[in-house]
């Protein structure tokens, strides 16, 4: 049988009432309300001070003129943020997306994508925000969990580091794997579950009918 | 048989050299010898119920890859097993007929997102022919991932359909989601709004199946 | 206005950076997954700041775009399933002293996090932030009837989780 509270003791949990204020059958129950509440962790929580150079370094990027930020969006590295979203890219969607593919092949893909392409495949290209890493890779569905496939590389601004990997179309689960240690998520990406006590984040890759674009 | 049973449930997302591969060249060198065995076991077993067989080695890999225990790397893929025969039996329910393998690991991955087996028998009920259920499945579950709750997931997916979506429509509802989360809405408010205006298109007389906000679907050049 | 002024928006986050970070800390079990949250909602909040209707209120919308980022964490990481059981030592076998109080704080925690997110929020806000029914339904924009009812399945299922500590 679920063990409650007698409605006068939650009455007494809320602060309306006092002990004295309770039927006396009630002063064990409300004695172990009181313990309740008095485990309630209520010490001041301090973050790190560099979190705040974090943020700036993010706001000061994004800090461009609107007109631009697309342009921006497309030709530099996203700050903590991945992928080409539709909602950002609007009705330039698909310009977008087939600028991005120009742009990826224009140069060499990055860098060593041990894995040929599937005949229909998409560059997304992946950013982690990481100071104080030496080495950043991403591993996932599409390429077997092996994290020396898709290495990152420094780009731009510090402690950013990116990559553009050929994608098959489909869904594909991945994780950025830091200094070789430690699996980190992707913080603006869909999570699920990974069966490890850890989660996964999620992009789906689909292609358009005449051209391609990750969402 | 189960190299035929691996050629024909080719997964999204791996290369056709990898599939080709024998199961257990695939696991070696990427999990202890023990888990290469109950993989393969496991395998066997997905294989004779029908259902795809890749997604349970790649789970053994990435547990691999991420270093777990032999016994967890053995529970995770007993899990996916478990989630594709879930998905595949609330896909059958839906649509008679054998579902194609990308649909019941589409069933699986919105399983492992939260969502429970009618909300897969519904999502897939509501597609119909006209779109793909694995597409619908997989934007069901991303949006569960997103912290939507499953039953405005579900409704929301169900009403991009009914209002007359298209598969693009579907695909973009994450996107969309989380832009009104950027507004400051909650993720079950901003399918719920999402959802509604869908409703209200597919009532309305003459509805196209545009996107509501005004904003027109990306064209493609 | 606030908007373009990367100093003075330099300025808000040292002055907020700290005031919902017990908030976050409570609501996602954890320092760093605090530290995640909150420096996540500033950036969007500067994404963002052409919406706050209020500038003057910065903290008050700042906190909402703070508290949906908990939700849908804690909504995601619920469905992974609540994380290993907390060591519960039988209250016949303790002493109040302050391991028996640190193990029953980790506990309470713990089980808060078995909690829905918004069983969940309504109790960190009144008993650890300290807020009135009142404040939390005008920050909220809920009803004081239903942040009652969620409260007091939140102590109906605290109390039962915690049964062999209280």
């Amino acid at each position: 049988m679920t063990t409650v509270f007698h409605p006068l003791v939650k009455r007494f949990l809320d602060g309306e009432l006092n002990l004295a204020d309770l039927p006396p059958e009630l002063h064990a129950e409300a004695r172990a309300a009181e313990r309740l509440l008095g485990a309630v962790d209520r010490a001041p929580v301090t973050l790190p001070a560099a979190l705040d150079a974090r943020v700036m370094s993010a706001v000061r990027r994004r800090a461009s003129a609107p007109a631009r930020r697309w342009w921006q969006r497309l030709a530099e590295p996203w700050e903590i943020r991945v992928r080409l979203r539709p909602w950002i890219l609007g009705p330039a969607l698909a310009a977008a997306a087939v600028l991005v593919l120009i742009l990826a092949r224009s140069q060499p893909p990055v860098p060593a994508v041990a894995v040929a392409a599937a005949p229909e495949s998409v560059y997304v290209r992946f950013v982690l925000y990481a100071p104080g890493a030496h080495r950043v890779s991403v591993a996932g569905t599409f390429n077997q969990w092996d994290a020396t496939t898709a290495p990152l590389a420094p780009a731009g601004a510090a402690g950013v580091w990116a990559t553009t990997v050929a994608l098959p179309v489909g869904q594909h689960q991945y994780a950025f794997l830091v200094d070789g240690r430690r699996w980190v998520n992707d913080p603006a990406a869909p999570m699920v579950d990974d069966g490890f006590g850890r989660r996964n984040s999620v992009v789906a890759v689909t292609a358009g009918a005449a051209g391609a674009r990750a969402l | 048989m189960r190299l035929l049973a691996a050629l024909g449930v080719t997964v999204l997302g791996v290369t056709a050299v990898a599939a080709q591969q024998p199961l257990a060249a695939r696991l070696a060198g990427r999990v202890p010898a023990g888990v290469v065995v109950a993989v393969t076991a496991l395998a066997d077993s997905a294989a004779a119920r029908g259902l795809p067989v890749d997604p349970l080695v790649e789970k053994a890999i990435e547990g691999g890859a991420k270093g777990a225990s032999p016994e967890r790397i053995v529970v995770a893929v007993q899990t996916v097993l478990t989630r594709l025969g879930r998905a595949q039996v609330a896909l059958q329910a839906a649509t008679p007929g054998v579902p194609p393998a990308d649909a019941v690991e589409a069933g699986a991955f919105a399983l492992s997102a939260g969502l429970q087996d009618a909300n897969v028998q519904e999502v897939a009920r509501a597609c119909g022919p006209q779109c793909s259920a694995a597409e619908a499945l997989r934007v069901a579950g991303t949006l569960t991932a997103l912290g939507v709750p499953p039953a405005e997931a579900v409704e929301l997916v169900r009403q991009t359909l009914r209002s007359g979506g298209k598969e693009r429509d579907v695909l973009a509802l994450p996107g969309r989601v989380e832009a009104e989360v950027a507004g400051g809405a909650t993720p079950a408010q901003a399918a719920a709004g999402l959802a509604r205006a869908a409703a209200a298109r597919a009532a309305a007389p003459g509805q196209s199946g545009a996107p509501p906000h005004g904003r027109p679907p990306p064209r493609h050049p | 206005m606030l908007a373009g002024d990367i100093e003075q928006y330099a300025e808000l986050v040292h002055r907020y950076r700290d005031r919902y970070a017990r908030f976050a800390a409570r609501m996602l079990g954890s320092v760093d997954e605090a530290e995640d949250a909150v420096q996540d909602a500033f950036i969007r909040a500067f994404e963002q700041l052409r919406q706050c209707r209020d500038p003057d209120n910065f903290a008050g919308w700042f906190f909402l775009i703070l508290r949906n980022r908990c939700l849908a964490e804690r909504r995601r990481v619920a469905r992974a399933g609540p994380g290993p059981e907390a060591v519960v030592v039988p209250a016949a076998e303790q002493a109040d002293g302050p391991l028996v109080q640190e193990e029953r704080r980790r506990a309470l925690q713990q089980a808060l996090l078995e909690l829905t997110p918004e069983q969940r929020e309504v109790f960190v806000l009144k008993h650890v932030e300290d807020l009135s029914y009142e404040e939390i339904a005008g920050r909220l924009g809920a009803s004081i009837p239903s942040l009652k009812m969620r409260m007091h399945r939140a102590y109906d299922r605290l109390r039962e989780r915690l049964k062999d500590v209280l």
